[in-house]
């Protein structure tokens, strides 16, 4: 077996490689610095792994060790944003392992077009993430019925108003949700529209009506910014995050 | 008998609590659903003003008398719910929607 593998991060620009030599090196996984395999306007980001751990089976044990994949998640996303800054970034999936530069060599060569359309999409962009959560409106606004006669009578209708509200409340937010992402795909050059997340990952208890994630460029980023600052309504209430390397845009699939 | 690993440490007050969880989570769920349908049938409009009055002061003391139980065995609103996984959970969320 050889002394090590490739581990494969992302592809991007060729060109600016030999003009930034100040660049501060990346490390990777496993602390090691990354370096690039270029082929022609193409050239991949890489490090040298230990290929015991890197192996097919040892990867499939690892990648159930969350702290493992944690750590290698986080190297792998720091190349990523380190590249990002300098370059459009096409991102390639976690654990990605090549025998050789040879093949990853051969990689660019042969899926150069699609490489170069990706980067050609997300060159100047920055990917954004949009969430939207419905507000509950707490405390009762409604007149409270107070028939001392029938408290029975009074306290199902104080049930009906209650349920009728959170229905209403979560509503209004997904619709105002739905005209805000309207809006904001208008701005953006791509979206890419995700699940919302549980209440229990995201850590807080309002419901997520909306989860996005929008491609712009400067203007548009700053657009979104002032869309998310506006909010969008008094239901709903919006967060912004990034910029992201385009993780929803330009993640590089293998080919089966 | 020869020394056996201590695997089950009942800890009866524990035991007691979570049985106490259990059960009042299924009470709390089948007075949810009451609740529900009794006004469902109110806003169909089709029973009488009496039937409506004893309804709610059932349910009422139905969910004082679940508050008290919880209060007695120490436990939140929200702990009475059962997570079920992909399908979500139980009951809806403490303070969700219906």
């Amino acid at each position: 077996m050889a002394d090590s593998v490739v581990y494969l991060y992302a592809v991007t620009d060729a060109a600016p490689a030999e003009e930034r030599t100040d660049e501060p090196v990346l490390a990777g996984v496993d602390g090691v610095p990354v370096r690039r395999v270029v082929s022609g306007d193409l050239a991949a980001v890489v490090s040298s792994v230990d290929p015991t751990r890197f192996s097919e089976e040892a990867l499939r044990r690892s990648l159930e060790d969350l702290q493992w994949l944690e750590r290698t998640a986080r190297a792998h996303d720091a190349v990523v944003a380190g590249v990002a800054r300098s370059g459009p970034v096409a991102p390639v999936r976690l654990a990605t392992v090549y025998l050789d530069d040879e093949n990853v060599h051969a990689l660019l060569d042969e899926r150069a077009a699609e490489f170069t359309a990706a980067l050609d999409r997300i060159r100047g962009r920055t990917e954004w993430g949009v969430k939207g959560f419905a507000v509950r409106s707490e405390g009762d606004t409604s007149p409270q019925v107070t028939e001392d006669s029938k408290p029975g009578t009074a306290y199902l209708m104080r049930r009906r108003a209650e349920r009728d509200r959170a229905a209403r409340g979560l509503q209004d937010a997904a619709e105002a949700a739905e005209a805000v992402h309207q809006e904001m795909s208008a701005l953006a050059v791509a979206s890419r529209r995700y699940q919302p997340q549980d209440p229990r990952l995201s850590g807080r208890h309002e419901e997520m009506v909306l989860n996005v994630a929008y491609l712009v460029n400067e203007a548009g980023a700053e657009a979104l910014r002032r869309l998310v600052g506006q909010q969008g309504g008094q239901n709903l209430r919006l967060e912004l995050t990034g910029p992201w390397a385009p993780y929803s845009f330009a993640t590089l699939e293998e080919q089966a | 008998m020869a020394d056996l690993p201590a695997r089950l440490q009942l800890d009866p007050d524990a035991v007691g609590r979570d049985l106490g969880r259990l059960v009042l989570t299924i009470v709390e769920l089948v007075r949810q659903l009451m609740e529900r349908q009794a006004i469902r049938r109110v806003e169909a409009g089709d029973l009488p003003d009496e039937t409506v009055e004893r309804l709610g002061l059932g349910l009422m003391r139905l969910e004082e008398a679940m508050t008290e139980l919880r209060e007695h065995f120490g436990l939140r609103a929200e702990d009475l719910n059962i997570d079920l996984g992909p399908l979500g959970s139980l009951l809806p969320q403490a303070n969700d929607h219906d």
